[in-house]
């Protein structure tokens, strides 16, 4: 509300600017041209007598100087006398210049402000928001406030298992990364730390498993045999290094392990399915379309949701991805991300169309473009 | 305070601009003095709303509100207060809103002491100013919005380019500013004269005082740059012909040409055209420098932030008004009265002579500034031109010109006696031949340069001591008369020989430091020692320290010269933690008017560390020079005075043979 | 003489000036530009020892050899070409392995080239515009990825 009026007061303010001076009966006559320019001249000729008193200048060269002056101001009267016209048609032109402003000014102003500005959005002094209750914090104060005390006690795993599944989710895979190092050097190993470090990996790597990764998946396994996380992952990697049956076996293992209404049974029916194996006895799942999309951390972080809900969430996301490069292509990471994603949810199409649409974005960038056709390559869209 | 309220202040201030760009020159144009009037109450109040859209973004800064993308990209809540002040305009959004400030109060500043300024003219500049104004804002707002807020906010923001953090920053940029858009006011003087067709008496009066002011914060500016360039980037460099550089330099030179001119067009009433133009060209090239630094076209340290839109924007704004404000010149200057007539050899032809000269310096450093820019759009070939190029024609145009500079003041106006002021001139001469024989002496032979221009700035120190001492009249009037004159010369004439004064000790510094530094780049590990321009430097030991925001490494050494002790020099390799940044902390001890530069490198194989010293003899004379040139514009710029130059008279005065009679005047009266 | 007179030589005068700032503008522009190089362009041209250069790159991974009196030897590369660099003095605070450079100076006999200066990037967003088109015509270096 605050705001609003001082919005107000600011254009009240801009308005009487224009329509204080027009009032009727504040014209003082203002100095001609002509007559500014004799009171200069004047001026001039005292100047010229102050200087010939003090001796600065001697008597002949202060009557060449007045003789000089007198000249222009011959010439200024004569100007004075030929330059005098009045202004005609007065009244119309300042209540056209009061409209002008009266209507002009808010309207320019709000329609500018409110294309450009936020007025619904309050400011977030940084003090404020520190003091603010952890209930009514945001997520990066709270973050901000894990990190401050991580720094004064470096040693304190716990701080870095807490902060690293938020990293994850926030989308800071490299601090994610490296959180969920520092609390297994600090805390030892165990496997729920150990599949972090792996999903944020993959997340980090774009869905592929690297070699670390899956270091870090089998170190889990070594201490929860039966971690599904883990164990669907290194099928993951098994798949992308190329051994399909290999893969197809891991999945098969962990759904026959699982519990029959475990939320993942739909996505190993899917990864299945894509290798080309037979969907396990016990699969009551049905989603259709899924895998290490966008980010994998994420894939895992929605294992708590119903098949049908995650389905959607994995599909959101690529299409978010894929409508913010409609609108801004410059990302080339971006673009390269969204052709493994569509490919990878079984939408060749759409993946081809991305790299079609990536290398017309990059049309001038041979780099980009030589980047472009390798992943196409290795994902066997063709060129 | 809410950034919000900032925004809309600046959106406001566009439409108040709009305003005030038509309203008073149709109030011009019409006879009609209420409108006239209306451009005086608007340049306040856009001056206001200016004032508040940058006092909310400094404040969003001092309280780190990270909402705002302008802050979240620029600052840190780790950093020095004054730090997150000073970053308000350490970037590319916030400094133009700085311009744009700048910009407004200078224009309220004409609305509230112009009221003895013919309200036309009045009327006229306020709306050519108005609209420099609306150019700006626009640009700002759709293009470079410093308002722009993020959802959510995150919670620490990306800090400031290191070498941004430095209270050199704190003062270069706006000093810079004041410099360029207080050219804007005698452009705005200059267009509206063109607008009426008339250039009125008081024209010259109000345009003198605003070039001189622009052109003394133009002059700290360009030192304080120079100064922070010198010890912020650890190379030891003082000037490096950088593309930015010369975006200031040429406006320098423009504006010097154009406080000259103006002082013949107040007294003399005299190259009115001329000043005109001029007045035009300053403001410019100043245009020009705020698009070099601003679009990114050329590569430069300054360069913040590359966005061709930005650039293509700055282009049109350049093409507008540097555009309109010739094609208008081309129009109308022929209308213009042309004013006295002066005999080659004169006041007003020394002044000719050295307008020439600057302009012919500013065109110089123009052509060596874009020549790479147009060869590569023209055939793709990529050249650099170094500083050699600017060295040899800037040194060419400048020698004659400074070498003239003691003659100019002795000499009359309309018609002046070369070979009198020479005569005057004898003292100085034969001071500066003793002083370039000691400076041949001190180097033992060798070159000829340093011996040469030490004569030179020596001739220009003493010239200019000459010309106070020659109108006071001592040594031909009784010493009381003499004094009494002394007094009584007016200030502006104190000011123009201490500027001139000025140019001779900067003059003085350069020679002295390219001619006569001394240079060691070498390893040296713990104890170890080794000796730059006569001094003996060891390094006694290298040890961390923590600020609060960045790591340093700091190398302590103690100087000893003939094994006499000489204080120590603290030199740190300094590593901002935020963007993992290093930078070298130069450590400088100043010896008299010289200075022991020495700057810590990388850690070598072997333990040793990377050391650079530096000699540089004389060195703080450049922008001690630069100083007494600024403070020589001040005191030009306190004489309010009315200034009539009064010339020599036609017939061989009977009274007293002064010596500014000229007994054989070869010039014939008009 | 007479006013026209005197305008007259006035005006000649002003020429004559600016016919020697032009003569003095063009003399110094055919002796003292540098050309811009990138390696693979130094190595189609064979450029001849002793000539004055900008040399623009990346400075090649593994590269930097520092030895203990200053000297310093590193290649620069833009993916089509290298060519190694000797340097003494101190480096710039922000040359980095994988990062872009340029350093000025001229070719050796042996076919390296030999730096009299050497300067980086000024803040880590930023790349020698230079060198940026260089590598972006080799396809070495795409827009974005400017940052270490």
């Amino acid at each position: 509300m605050l705001l609003w009026i001082a919005f107000s007061l600011m254009t009240a303010a801009a308005i009487l600017a224009v329509l204080w001076p027009l009032r009727a009966g504040a014209s003082a006559p203002a100095a001609s041209a002509a007559q500014a320019d004799l009171a200069v001249y004047r001026d001039q000729l005292a100047e010229i007598e102050r200087d010939r008193e003090s001796g600065l200048i001697g008597p002949a060269e202060g009557e060449a100087a007045r003789a000089e002056v007198a000249r222009r101001i011959l010439r200024a009267t004569a100007e004075a006398e030929a330059g005098r016209v009045t202004a005609c048609g007065a009244d119309l032109r300042r209540r056209a210049v009061a409209v002008i402003a009266l209507l002009g000014v808010p309207l320019l102003a709000s329609g500018l402000y409110f294309t450009l500005g936020s007025p619904l959005y309050p400011p977030q002094p940084l003090a404020q928001r520190l003091e603010a209750r952890p209930d009514q914090s945001d997520i990066a104060i709270l973050i901000r406030k894990v990190e401050g005390h991580l720094e004064a006690n470096p040693d304190d795993g716990r701080g870095y298992e807490v902060v690293a599944p938020i990293y994850a989710r926030i989308g800071r895979l490299d601090d994610a990364v490296r959180a969920w190092s520092n609390a297994i050097r600090l805390l030892g190993s165990n496997a729920q730390r150990q599949t972090g470090l792996g999903e944020a990996l993959v997340a980090q790597s774009g869905g592929v498993v690297t070699a670390e990764a899956k270091a870090a998946f089998q170190a889990a396994l070594a201490q929860a045999p039966d971690d599904p996380k883990a164990r669907y992952f290194l099928g993951l990697a098994a798949e992308q290094d190329g051994q399909p049956a290999e893969a197809a076996r891991l999945w098969s293992a962990l759904a026959a392990a699982s519990p029959p209404d475990a939320p993942w049974q739909g996505l190993l029916r899917e990864s299945l399915a894509r290798v080309g194996a037979p969907a396990p006895a016990v699969a009551p799942g049905q989603g259709s379309g899924q895998g290490a999309g966008p980010g994998a951390a994420d894939v895992a972080a929605a294992g708590s949701l119903s098949p049908e809900e995650r389905q959607q969430m994995v599909r959101g996301m690529v299409q978010r991805l894929s409508d913010r490069l409609a609108q801004d292509g410059d990302d080339l990471d971006g673009w390269l991300r969204l052709m493994r994603a569509w490919n990878v949810l079984g939408e060749a199409d759409k993946a081809k169309a991305a790299a079609a649409d990536a290398r017309t974005h990059f049309a001038k960038d041979d780099g980009a473009l030589g980047r472009i056709d390798t992943l196409a390559r290795e994902l066997g869209l063709g060129s | 305070m809410n950034p919000e309220i900032g925004h809309y202040a600046l959106v406001l201030s566009l439409a108040v601009a709009i305003l005030m760009t038509v309203i008073p020159i149709w109030g011009a144009r019409s006879g009609d003095e209420a409108l006239m009037r209306v451009g005086s109450t608007l340049a306040l109040v856009l001056a206001g709303f200016v004032s508040l859209a940058f006092a909310a973004l400094v404040s969003a800064y001092v309280q780190s509100d990270f909402s705002v993308l302008n802050v979240v990209e620029n600052s840190h809540s780790a950093k020095p207060l004054l730090y997150r002040i000073t970053g308000t305009w350490g970037n590319h959004e916030g400094s133009m809103l700085l311009w744009v400030l700048v910009l407004a109060v200078f224009g309220a500043l004409v609305a509230l002491f112009g009221t003895n300024l013919p309200a036309r003219l009045k009327a006229n500049v306020l709306g050519v100013q108005g609209s420099i104004a609306v150019a700006f804002l626009l640009f700002i707002l759709l293009t470079s919005n410093p308002f722009t807020r993020v959802v959510p906010p995150p919670a620490e923001g990306n800090d400031l380019n290191p070498i941004l953090q430095d209270i050199g920053l704190a003062i270069h940029p706006p000093l810079l500013y004041l410099g360029y858009v207080g050219f804007s006011i005698t452009f705005a003087f200059a267009v509206a004269a063109l607008i009426e067709g008339r250039i009125d008496a008081a024209w010259a009066r109000w345009v003198r005082p605003w070039a001189l002011a622009a052109w003394g914060f133009l002059t700290l500016g360009i030192a304080m740059g120079s100064y922070w360039a010198y010890y912020e980037l650890g190379w030891g460099g003082w000037w490096f012909w950088d593309p930015v550089e010369n975006a200031s330099l040429m406006p320098w030179f423009a504006g010097t040409a154009l406080i000259h001119s103006a002082v013949v067009m107040e007294k003399r009433d005299a190259l009115k055209v001329w000043t005109v133009l001029l007045a035009i060209l300053a403001f410019s090239l100043s245009l020009l420098g705020t698009f070099l630094v601003r679009s990114g076209v050329l590569t430069s340290v300054h360069a913040f932030a590359t966005d061709p839109s930005r650039g293509v924007f700055i282009l049109g704004i350049l093409i507008f008004f540097i555009g309109g404000s010739l094609a208008l010149y081309a129009l109308r200057a022929p209308t213009l009265r042309q004013g006295g007539i002066f005999a080659p050899v004169s006041r007003e032809g020394a002044l000719v002579l050295n307008n020439l000269l600057l302009t012919a310096a500013a065109a110089a450093v123009l052509v060596g500034t874009l020549y790479p820019l147009a060869l590569e759009a023209f055939n793709g070939e990529k050249i650099t031109v170094g500083p050699p190029y600017f060295n040899l024609t800037v040194g060419a145009l400048m020698l004659p010109v400074v070498f003239a500079m003691p003659f100019g003041p002795l000499l009359a106006w309309k018609r002046g006696d070369l070979a009198g002021a020479a005569q005057r001139m004898m003292a100085a001469f034969g001071l500066a031949i003793v002083a370039g024989a000691l400076a041949l002496w001190a180097q033992g032979g060798g070159p000829l340069l340093a011996p040469f221009g030490m004569g030179l700035a020596v001739f220009v120190v003493i010239g200019a001591a000459v010309e106070i001492v020659e109108r006071a009249g001592f040594g031909r009037l009784p010493a009381a008369t003499a004094f009494a004159r002394l007094r009584g010369l007016p200030r502006s004439a104190f000011g123009g020989a201490l500027a001139h004064a000025g140019i001779g000790v900067c003059l003085f510094g350069i020679i002295a430091e390219t001619s006569w530094n001394a240079e060691r780049i070498t390893g040296v590990k713990v104890g170890g020692s080794f000796e730059v321009g006569g001094y003996e430097l060891t390094l006694d030991r290298l040890e961390p320290r923590n600020g609060p925001n960045y790591r340093d490494l700091v190398g302590v050494f103690s100087v000893r010269k003939g094994g006499v002790d000489a204080g120590t020099i603290e030199s740190a390799k300094r590593l901002f933690t935020a963007r993992n940044m290093p930078t070298t902390e130069a450590g400088i001890r100043t010896i008299g008017f010289s200075q022991l530069y020495v700057s810590v490198g990388d850690e070598l194989p072997g333990g040793a560390v990377g050391v650079r010293a530096y000699w540089k003899p004389f060195v703080t004379l450049i922008w001690i020079g630069a100083l007494i040139m600024a403070l020589g514009g001040v005191l030009s710029l306190s004489d309010r005075r009315l200034r009539v130059g009064a010339p020599k008279p036609a017939k061989k005065p009977k009274a007293r043979p002064g010596p500014d009679a000229d007994p054989a005047a070869p010039v014939p009266a008009e | 003489m007479t006013r026209k007179g005197r305008r007259l030589l006035l005006i000649s005068g002003a020429l004559g000036v600016l016919a020697v700032a032009a003569g003095l503008v063009l003399f110094a522009l055919s002796d003292t530009i540098v050309f811009f190089r990138s390696p693979s362009e130094i190595a189609a041209e064979r450029t001849a020892p002793g000539t004055r250069l900008r040399l623009g790159g990346l400075v090649k991974d593994g590269s930097v050899v520092k030895s203990d009196n200053t000297h310093v030897r590193f290649v620069v590369t833009d993916g089509g070409g290298d060519l190694a660099v000797n340097y003494v003095g101190l480096l710039p605070d922000l040359f980095r392995e994988g990062q872009g450079v340029i350093a000025e100076g001229t070719m050796a006999p042996d076919g390296t080239f030999t730096a009299d200066s050497v300067l980086a990037k000024h803040d880590e967003n930023y790349m020698p515009k230079e060198v940026a088109d260089a590598l972006k015509k080799q396809g070495v270096w795409k827009e974005g990825e400017g940052k270490p």
